[in-house]
């Protein structure tokens, strides 16, 4: 077993298009290190699913992906991160731009206090010039396929946080579905909602992957095991998480071959069977 | 033991009570009789002895109303800068330093100095522009560090959202921080001016004179009438009893727009209160 992981994904590679490509990617805030020797490929139109223990840097991986870590400055994010071959450090990259392509989905909704119908346009309103007919147009396509529709359509005036949570965090998915993201990285965006909402946002999650490539932080097994196609293990070695494992969803959950990805799974196993 | 610390400490809220009590009931006792309609719509007359304050409290409202519309854009761009911009935290320190020390300096400070400026060497005499400048000054700090507790309390999450979307720098701040934290600008502006409007140093060598001014006509040798200058002339010539009463007059209705400039900030402060603890 070589030291940055066994990767058993170049062996089954097949021609899908690469979307992110991360190499030794290192992470340190205030000298403490939250990341190490981080390699990943991640390839478009799956979901791809990071499950580890806490405080294995499960976030702030997802935090680099589309540079959301440059809103905490004590981060230093070292090593090279690819989206579609090209750095996403590079000079000529828009951060901006970068976010717009890839959305975000937090753990806690995050709703603005403001009326359903302005949450869901809020990013559109100012990333494009529409007009008011095109944004209600895009403000039901977002909705729609973030399956509130229904839910929502007689009260899109109303404040966004009259919603119940799993009606917010759908209104967040069609807030960055507004946008019409390439990717959507959620950062264990089931882990505040009941199961009926959760169940929700997992068929959408699987609805999702034909037209988007997902990145899901997860420490549901069960979700990993229901919804992803890959999976990487963040495990914390040498004081920093860095990527034990990564294989298709199936062989890793069934038959992990590293000691830290066992360990973890039995933990998780003894934590459900409890 | 425990008792007599509790005491020791009421006595002390007692102490810092009385002063405010009586001088409060004082200025209510002798101003209220002076109180009429025909005081708040009359121009003065007689040196102070008749007439009313119309002209002194349209200069007054005149002096504080331009002193918060130089003062709040100039307190979001400081606040924006401390809060959101610098991520250096010597350079967050020097600029708190800078307004902590500002907020420290004598109001005759201001007076002198913008005799010497504006009075002078601009050649502007004695104007009510001056007046609002040099009120602006004085207020901006407590404005500005309003402003910057309230972007400071604002939970990250907005921030994060709005970026997380695509949002440049600029648009998350005109989209979630300023409406968000528009409460702390609004807290700050009226307790400042709360402060500017009894201030008679700044505006005495500057911005107001005593008797003979209405509305301004431009920039240049365009005083205004004002409350606490009023005030300050008319308790030098107290002996006479008509003068007298005018004093208290003026005083109560003085108090009276601090006061509610003070209850109308009152909402946004308890609301604030609510959000940083509830």
């Amino acid at each position: 077993m070589d030291k940055s992981g066994t990767s058993r994904q170049e062996d089954t590679a097949v021609a899908t298009q690469e979307v992110f490509r991360v190499s030794n990617l290192s992470v340190r805030s205030r000298g403490k290190t939250i990341l190490t020797q981080v390699n990943v490929t991640i390839e478009a139109n799956q979901v791809f699913g990071i499950i580890g223990p806490s405080g294995a840097g499960k976030s702030t991986f997802l935090r680099c992906l589309n540079r959301l870590s440059d809103l905490t400055p004590e981060l230093k994010v070292d090593g090279r991160i690819e989206y579609h071959g090209r750095s996403i450090n590079d000079p000529a990259i828009d951060p901006d731009d970068l976010r717009a392509r890839i959305g975000f989905l937090f753990q806690q909704p995050v709703v603005f206090p403001k009326s359903v119908l302005e949450n869901v346009t809020f990013g559109l309103r100012h990333l494009r010039r529409l007009h008011r007919a095109a944004l209600a147009e895009a403000a039901e396509r977002a909705l729609t396929e973030a399956a509130l529709w229904n839910e929502v359509k007689d009260r899109l005036d109303d404040s966004a946080l009259t919603l119940s949570v799993g009606q917010q965090q759908r209104l967040c998915l069609a807030r960055a579905l507004a946008t019409e993201p390439e990717v959507i990285l959620m950062d264990e965006p089931t882990s505040a909602l009941d199961p009926k909402s959760t169940q929700a946002i997992e068929d959408l999650i699987l609805s999702l992957k034909e037209r988007h490539t997902i990145v899901l932080v997860t420490h549901n097994l069960g979700q990993a095991r229901r919804v992803t196609d890959w999976l990487a293990c963040l495990c914390v070695r040498e004081g920093g998480g860095t990527i034990a494992e990564t294989a298709c969803c199936d062989a890793l959950l069934e038959n992990p071959q590293c000691q830290e990805v066992v360990e973890y799974l039995g933990a998780g196993d003894t934590l459900t069977s409890s | 033991m425990d008792n007599i610390f509790t005491g020791l400490a009421g006595l002390a809220a007692v102490l810092a009570a009385l002063p405010l009590v009586i001088m409060v009931a004082g200025i209510l006792v002798r101003g209220l009789p002076a109180i009429s309609w025909r005081f708040l719509t009359e121009q003065i007359r007689l040196v102070g002895a008749d007439g009313g304050i119309f002209y002194n409290l349209i200069g007054t409202l005149i002096l504080i109303g331009v002193a918060i519309l130089i003062c709040a854009p100039i307190a979001t761009g400081l606040a924006l800068t401390q809060a959101v911009f610098l991520r250096n935290q010597a350079a967050r320190a020097r600029l708190g330093l800078f307004l902590y020390t500002l907020n420290g300096i004598p109001s005759i400070v201001f007076g002198i100095f913008g005799f010497i400026v504006f009075v002078n060497y601009l050649g502007w005499g004695k104007s009510w522009l001056t007046g609002g400048i040099l009120l602006a000054i004085m207020i901006l700090p407590t404005v500005t560090v309003a402003l910057i507790e309230r972007i400071k309390a604002l939970p990250a999450k907005y921030v994060e959202a709005a970026t997380g979307l695509g949002l440049r720098p600029s648009q998350v701040i005109w989209s979630v921080i300023l409406p968000q934290s528009w409460g702390g600008l609004i807290t700050g502006s009226l307790l400042g001016l709360a402060r500017a409007a009894g201030e008679t140093a700044p505006i005495m060598f500057t911005a107001t004179i005593f008797a003979g001014a209405t509305l301004p006509h431009g920039i240049r040798e365009s005083p205004v009438l004002s409350l606490p200058y009023h005030i300050f002339i008319l308790a030098q010539d107290s002996f006479d009893p008509a003068v007298g009463a005018k004093l208290w007059g003026s005083a109560l209705v003085l108090l009276a727009l601090v006061f509610a400039l003070s209850v109308v900030a009152l909402p946004f402060r308890l609301r604030m209160h609510e959000e940083a603890h509830g």
